[in-house]
């Protein structure tokens, strides 16, 4: 396509480009704020907040680092994060499909559990999955951790994948019928690839949810070896008081490894939306 | 024969069915439950009958939190949504910088809740904060104000916090949306000589009707629930002006120990949440088969 | 004899023995080697509260049991341990204040204490306190102060000597430091004036408080209160602050922030940020007692926290045996110097630095209040609603102090 650009047009480009680049930095400034602030000696942050660090400063990240259990920790989180994602994709993208393609009564009913599912305020949930867990022996178990976070995340996927499998017109499903293909082999291999955007989309959302959230963790974990990284950081900032030199290192050391995670999947993202356009 | 083939699909929700029944379902009954009692999280819950319902809508406060709450999800949503739209209707043709921007749209959302009301708090400060800085530095003092310490503004201020928060979200659905719309139309409307403006009008916003229903019913019902932000950056201050109905909870639940009001709070609130959004869903739903 | 044979069985035989011995030992080891699980808001990085160390020193001395030791903030003891207690998984021995303590003895979840050696040795009010009906719930630990925090250095600057602590001086001092450019006094509505109305509220007679949660008597129309919210609107005549800038800001992160970089001279606030502004280099302050009427000041004091028992647990041995290494004072003085508190024992060694001097000279010349919230005396559900209305008051102070208080009393109604 950029072939056919003249040169004003690839210069009006250029100029959008850089003009959205800048935008996005001034949405960044806050983040580049608690970077360097994550840097700067407890002196300097309450004398001039606003400034560049003097000099870079490690100081904040040593005792961060000595006081978290970091690597173990970051472990827990990445597994539990990925393998909820994976999870959640399956059964939800799975479970959209006959509630996508049938209009019955049944259909429209399940539907409106999966939307009680996703309106739930969050309190709700948190005694009655501690009492199930208890009861199942699922507590202080990484399975149990995976299922709570894939079950919370499972309205939104279904939501999601309904209205994506929607859109993929049903002519493909029928010529596949046509085929004699049974419905999950129609899933499998006419649908599910299409749901390359959609997935990559969701898996961004639910990985952002599982490794940012704290309150299951803590409620379903007392062995400390299997704590996930929030957990970890909270433990250490405290709650009450907040002292900015334990703040700003531990937020970055919370949220840099998810960063990571993002970043490894926009190349596999780029290319699920790629393959997925090619129908 | 027939019959159970035609329902043979339905077995590929009975996982989610099963994992939904427990974990909502079943937690939903029991907060209905308990909303007609005095329990206190602990112990023995005594029933009370309709007292804790009588409460909430006798009680001008929680009326209040309620007009706060829907304000406040109006803000956020058309904001956000318009935001999402802005930067994905960019970014679509901007290939080379697309994914730098949306990973770099995420990463508000990567920061944690504390962090992001800690950043927040010090930008709105009425002492020398990050914004009040930032206007006098390009001689605008006059604009200078105690954001979230202003009955006036905490709200809009809460509500940018939070739309800064979540726009990462809205540009990825819409981006997701314009990956689905071929390139084909683009190209021919373009060879027609159809304006930038046009295009967008009467093709891509057609186009991503899906994209704005999902985006406009998620961010409405994610909105009306949230409490992290409020909690953190205000408290429900100053005296009550962004007290939204989740804070409402979580006093009634952690200090105050009311669970059972917390319950009949919850139930309310999931009530409202789902009228607002099935009305949203069948709205935005016969606009989409509309377009 | 000694043929390979036989030498193979005796070493083979000494072997076994040896073995069963250690066999033997270990498992009269691991048989004696109690686990107790406890839990508390204190004891990591931030409010270390000295208890690595005494749980160390515990350990040592008491080598057959061993504890696993769990912070939890306290917010999240609200959503995490209620489930564990109702489900039978609770902790064995957990920290509380008196609010928790009321709600799970009420439930039946908390083991009566054993009050042998060390109840009598606590201090009126607080055995008053902890006493619900004829049994104890919870071993106190300490009462926390809520003072005046004063820069000094600001104050010097100016030529005061000492902190104020009667309302004349402190609209004085407010006069002064303005003058000199200075902002006075960081009366946030979310905590520090609360503190003031409060401490200035009940000072008169501090046995008002029962009479006023119990809604005896109300809070419209009580003299005393109606003092204190008037003295707040005089503060502001006297220039000690603005109330429309001062009165949202949030008392736990922007106020104590501003204190420590010496942006403002004066703040009410809870001694446990005492820590915390030592670590600033440049700060010269004091804790002082809180503004008032009366010569001495008001020390405001807190009870904090204590241990409780579980009903439920299984070593209720080990956890009478934890709870009482508290009650000894080598050790709690260690933790009270760590939080800048004071022992709820009358014999008690106090853990307060010199720069709260002031403080403890008003606790000493009668000047102390109870905070009616950490003993009960007033429903919790009343605390925020003082924040908000303080806050909203501040943002209009010409408001009649009636319209504040007639909300304190709704609450009390509503109870």
């Amino acid at each position: 396509m950029s072939v056919h650009m003249s040169a004003s047009r690839r210069a009006g480009t250029w100029l959008l480009s850089t003009g959205v680049l800048i935008l996005v930095g001034i949405m960044l400034l806050p983040v580049a704020f608690m970077v360097a602030m994550s840097f700067k000696t407890g002196a300097e942050m309450a004398a001039d907040p606003l400034g560049l660090p003097g000099g870079i400063f490690f100081g904040n990240y040593e005792n961060a680092l000595s006081k978290m259990t970091y690597v173990r920790s970051v472990l827990n989180s990445i597994g539990v994060t990925l393998s909820v994602a994976v999870l959640v994709s399956f059964i939800g993208a799975l479970a959209a499909y006959p509630l996508a393609r049938r209009t019955s009564r049944l259909s429209r009913a399940l539907v409106l559990i999966v939307a009680l599912g996703l309106s739930t305020p969050n309190f709700v949930t948190i005694t009655p999955i501690y009492v199930i867990f208890r009861q199942i022996g699922l507590l202080d178990t990484y399975l149990g951790l995976i299922l709570a976070f894939t079950a919370l995340n499972l309205p939104l996927a279904v939501f999601f994948y309904t209205s994506f499998i929607r859109s993929i017109p049903a002519e493909l499903d029928e010529a596949a019928r046509l085929d004699n293909c049974s419905d999950f082999q129609i899933f499998w291999y006419i649908i599910r690839p299409l749901l390359g955007p959609a997935t990559a989309t969701l898996s961004l959302f639910v990985m952002l949810m599982v490794w940012n959230d704290f309150t299951y963790p803590l409620l379903l974990l007392t062995d400390e070896s299997k704590f996930t990284v929030m957990i970890s950081v909270y433990r250490f900032i405290g709650n009450h008081t907040i002292s900015p030199e334990d703040l700003f290192p531990a937020a970055v050391l919370g949220s840099l490894p998810l960063l990571l995670l993002f970043l490894f999947f926009q190349r596999r993202i780029v290319a699920g939306v790629t393959a997925g356009a090619v129908k | 024969m027939q019959r159970f083939a035609k329902y043979k699909i339905y077995l590929f929700v009975l996982p989610a069915v099963i994992v939904l029944g427990a974990f909502f379902i079943y937690p939903i009954l029991l907060t209905a439950k308990l909303s007609f009692t005095d329990f206190t999280g602990v112990g023995v819950a005594n029933d009370v009958g309709w007292k804790n319902y009588e409460r909430i809508f006798t009680r001008s406060r929680y009326v209040d939190a309620l007009k706060v709450t829907l304000f406040f999800t109006l803000i956020v949503v058309v904001i956000q949504t318009a935001s999402g739209l802005f930067f994905a209707s960019l970014l679509n043709r901007l290939h080379s910088i697309r994914n730098l921007c949306r990973a770099a749209l995420f990463l508000p959302a990567m920061m944690s809740f504390v962090i992001v009301g800690y950043v927040w708090q010090f930008i709105y400060s009425p002492f020398n904060g990050g914004l009040n800085a930032l206007l006098a530095g390009i001689g605008l003092e006059s604009l200078q104000n105690n954001w979230i310490g202003d009955p006036d503004t905490a709200l809009f201020a809460l509500a940018f916090a939070h739309i800064w928060m979540f726009v990462g979200y809205t540009t990825a659905i819409f981006l997701a949306g314009y990956a689905g719309i071929p390139q084909e139309l683009d190209e021919a409307a373009r060879i027609e000589g159809t304006s930038a403006w046009q295009r967008f009008r009467h093709i891509e916003i057609p186009l991503l009707a899906p994209s704005f229903t999902i985006n406009i019913v998620l961010s409405t019902i994610g909105t009306l629930k949230t409490f992290e932000l409020p909690f953190i950056m205000t408290r429900g201050g100053p005296d009550g002006a962004t007290r939204t109905l989740s804070l409402h909870i979580i006093d009634s639940l952690f200090g105050k120990y009311k669970f059972g009001f917390a319950s009949a709070l919850s139930i309310v609130m999931l009530i409202l949440v789902i009228v607002v959004a099935y009305a949203q869903n069948r709205i935005l739903r016969s606009r989409e088969e509309q377009l | 004899m000694h043929t390979p044979k036989s030498r193979f069985l005796r070493s083979l035989i000494s072997r076994l023995i040896t073995g069963a011995i250690v066999l033997m030992g270990l498992s009269t080891a691991s048989l004696a080697t109690v686990t107790l699980e406890v839990t508390a808001w204190k004891g990591n990085d931030t409010e270390p509260a000295a208890l690595p160390e005494l749980i160390e020193r515990f350990e040592a001395a008491n080598p057959d049991i061993s504890i696993d030791f769990s912070y939890i903030s306290r917010s999240d003891t609200d959503i995490v341990l209620p489930p564990r207690l109702q489900g039978g998984e609770a902790p064995d021995v957990m920290m509380a204040d008196m609010p928790l303590v009321k709600i799970w003895s009420d439930a039946g979840l908390l083991a009566p204490l054993d009050k042998d050696g060390w109840y009598d040795r606590l201090t009126d009010q607080i055995s008053q306190a902890i006493t619900l009906g004829d049994n104890v719930y919870v071993m106190p630990l300490e009462v926390i102060g809520m003072g005046n925090f004063v820069n000094m250095g600001l104050l010097n600057a100016v030529g005061i000597d000492a902190p104020p602590t009667t309302i004349d001086a402190l609209k004085d001092a407010c006069q002064k430091l303005s003058a000199a450019g200075t902002q006075p006094l960081l009366l946030a509505g979310g905590f520090p004036a609360p503190l003031f109305a409060i401490a200035n509220g009940l000072e008169a007679d501090p046995a008002d408080a029962g009479a006023l949660g119990s809604g005896a008597t109300t809070f419209e129309g009580n003299d005393a209160f109606m003092g204190a919210l008037n003295h707040v609107k005089d503060l502001q005549q006297a220039g000690c602050f603005d109330g429309e800038t001062i009165a949202g800001v949030d008392p736990w992160s922007t106020a104590l922030s501003e204190f420590k970089a010496g942006n403002f001279a004066m703040m009410p606030q809870g001694a446990w940020n005492i820590q915390n502004f030592s670590s600033a280099p440049e700060l010269d302050f004091v804790f002082a007692p809180l503004p008032s009427s009366k010569d001495t000041g008001v020390a405001l004091d807190l009870f904090g926290f204590g241990w409780v028992i579980s009903a439920q647990t299984e070593q209720a041995e080990a956890a009478k045996t934890f709870v009482d290494f508290f009650t000894d004072d080598a050790n709690l003085k260690e933790l009270l110097k760590a939080e800048s508190a004071y022992s709820p024992f009358s014999d008690g060694t106090h853990g307060m630095a010199s720069l709260a001097a002031p403080y403890d000279a008003a606790r000493e010349n009668g000047g102390t209040v109870m905070f009616p919230f950490g003993v009960l005396t007033w429903p919790k559900a009343l605390e925020g609603e003082i924040f908000d209305s303080m806050t909203g008051f501040l943002l209009d102070l010409d408001k009649d102090a009636n319209d504040v208080l007639s909300r304190w009393d709704e609450i009390i109604e509503d109870q």
